[in-house]
């Protein structure tokens, strides 16, 4: 009976995730199909993978990789910040009090709920007169705050005991010991979530270095990647080639964190 | 940490919230203020021209056609698109975390691609997969439909790609959600000889309100403000059966530089969204997120 069971649930689940990863598959075969064998009238449903030459391609006409190495550093430099300031507002928002916590807070929540389109153009306007255009500053400096970040860690560290924190104080620990020896070895679970999220949502943000970056040499692959379709839009081989690489940060950063994921999650968020 | 000292000092947490505080007034509260300003405007920064207009932003906005054609597409796209991510996302869920299940960590992680990959990129690829001579979906089904050139199907093309996207985020909540339910209810309830079925709705389901409200409203705020695939796989076309509100006010700012008008839709926007809000708490009967 469990067997009939498990053999029955199992089988549905491969048929599922079979069905969520076959653009993934077929994505990566095209990639390394020539743009013949893609676009060929009656061909089979998979192209046959035969050639690298898209990728060595996507190098040759599109600064691909440097594109590649500033994603990388954007998505990587925010996402520490982030990590960093949600647990601290988080620690201080759990665990001390203070005149007007319940509106700052309130205030905290209410960014998640305030549609970027409000304060994109006084923010777009600002980075010109600051004159922060073509810089990374613009990139990182407004976003080194999220509610999401701080509401997460907020949660996850009231479950923290009081008593743990009394104990280390009457030991003589300063709030600041207390931060970075306590608090942040015991949010492993939340760090490696909220790496999750935030990296992703920065490595595959659009909007924002579109508008603030025109320097070739310093643009983000997420609109690198509409810029390259918008001068090769038939290369589609090499579309799926820069669409390749792109997904492979994410994937290896999610590998990374992902045994404390789902802990995280459930600490974190809700409960 | 009961802190009986009132005083005044410079201790971490003074610095901490007067940092936040800080950062919240350039970078939240001053933008707001500037785009509620600059609604009363007509403002356009290429013509260096501000100049003040009263409501006719908003009068105009609320008197346009595609403003509307915009808000009912939002709706149908977030409507659909929240719903199956939920109905999908418990789902599997609920098929992962049985006892059943064998390398739990592999499935949770092959869902969650999707949602990992970038949202660019995914658009790429699923215009490639709606193409109606080379993609997958019609050959696959073989179907003959130009999904992203045809008006019918454009925008269910669109809701498609976005669930099976996104799915795997509302996957990974309930894990979370199921993850921090207590055994000792679930033993009792086989004790007293409920069915399966019976334990899911009558307890599971009950359980996972708050994550499911988190959910809801998570992906609904989400959804109405959605627009890279749209601006990727059909600049809001054919026609304007795809544009939704988002992407008119990208399409309205920086395309044809009308800030005014811009700002003027973005808060409607942001009110519409603090409405639906306060609505989905009231009517769920929740207080909080946390309790």
């Amino acid at each position: 009976m469990n067997k009939g069971k498990t053999i029955a649930l199992n089988s549905i689940l491969v048929i599922l995730s079979l069905i969520t990863i076959v653009p993934f598959i077929w994505m990566l075969l095209s990639s390394f199909a020539p743009n013949s064998e893609i676009v060929k009238i009656g061909g089979s449903l998979f192209p046959t993978p035969s050639s690298i030459s898209n990728y060595l391609d996507v190098q040759e006409k599109f600064n691909f990789l440097r594109m590649f190495a500033n994603s990388l550093f954007i998505a990587i430099t925010t996402t520490v910040i982030i990590i960093y300031t949600s647990a601290l507002m988080g620690f201080v928002f759990a665990k001390f009090r203070f005149w007007g916590k319940n509106v700052l807070f309130g205030v905290v929540l209410s960014t998640m709920m305030l549609p970027w389109a409000v304060t994109i153009i006084p923010k777009y306007e600002m980075m010109v007169d600051f004159g922060w255009l073509d810089s990374y500053k613009a990139l990182i400096i407004p976003s080194m705050v999220s509610g999401f970040g701080i509401f997460m860690f907020r949660q996850a560290i009231s479950q923290i005991p009081d008593e743990m924190l009394e104990a280390a104080r009457v030991d003589g620990a300063s709030d600041f010991y207390i931060f970075h020896r306590i608090i942040l070895p015991m949010s492993q679970n939340t760090i490696a979530s909220l790496a999750i999220f935030q990296f992703l949502w920065s490595w595959e943000d659009f909007l924002w270095p579109y508008l603030m970056i025109n320097n070739e040499e310093k643009q983000l692959l997420s609109v690198g990647l509409r810029m390259f379709n918008g001068q090769y839009g038939t290369d589609y081989g090499g579309l799926f080639a820069a669409t390749s690489i792109s997904i492979i940060p994410v994937i290896v950063i999610y590998i990374i964190f992902q045994k404390r994921f789902i802990a995280g999650v459930s600490s974190g968020s809700i409960k | 940490m009961n802190k009986k000292l009132t005083r005044f000092r410079f201790d971490m947490k003074t610095i901490a919230v007067l940092l936040l505080i800080i950062y919240f007034a350039i970078f939240l509260v001053y933008p707001i203020y500037k785009a509620f300003a600059g609604s009363l405007h007509n403002w356009n920064p290429l013509i260096d021209k501000y100049d003040f207009v009263g409501l006719d932003n908003f009068k105009n906005v609320l008197t346009s056609s595609l403003f509307w054609q915009s808000m009912k597409n939002t709706f149908t796209f977030a409507f659909f698109s929240v719903v199956f991510r939920i109905i999908f996302g418990l789902g599997l869920a609920l098929l992962i975390s049985s006892k059943f299940t064998k390398m739990r960590t592999v499935f949770q992680g092959l869902f969650y691609m999707p949602t990992i990959t970038p949202l660019v990129a995914v658009s790429f690829v699923w215009m490639w997969m709606f193409d109606p001579q080379f993609g997958l979906i019609n050959k696959i089904f073989n179907l003959d439909i130009n999904w992203l050139k045809d008006s019918t199907w454009a925008l269910p093309a669109i809701i498609i790609m976005t669930i099976w996207k996104d799915f795997g985020y509302a996957t990974v909540l309930f894990l979370g959600g199921l993850m921090g339910l207590p055994e000792d209810v679930f033993e009792a309830s086989k004790i007293d000889g409920a069915s399966a079925w019976q334990t899911f709705w009558r307890i599971t389901v009950p359980l996972l309100k708050p994550t499911t409200l988190f959910v809801l409203i998570t992906s609904l705020i989400t959804y109405l403000q959605a627009y890279i695939q749209i601006l990727i796989m059909t600049e809001g076309g054919p026609g304007t059966s795809t544009y939704v509100i988002s992407y008119l006010i990208f399409d309205e700012a920086f395309v044809k530089y009308n800030f005014g008008t811009a700002s003027a839709m973005a808060i409607i926007l942001f009110v519409m969204i603090g409405i639906l809000t306060v609505l989905m708490f009231k009517a769920t009967g929740e207080r909080k997120m946390k309790s």
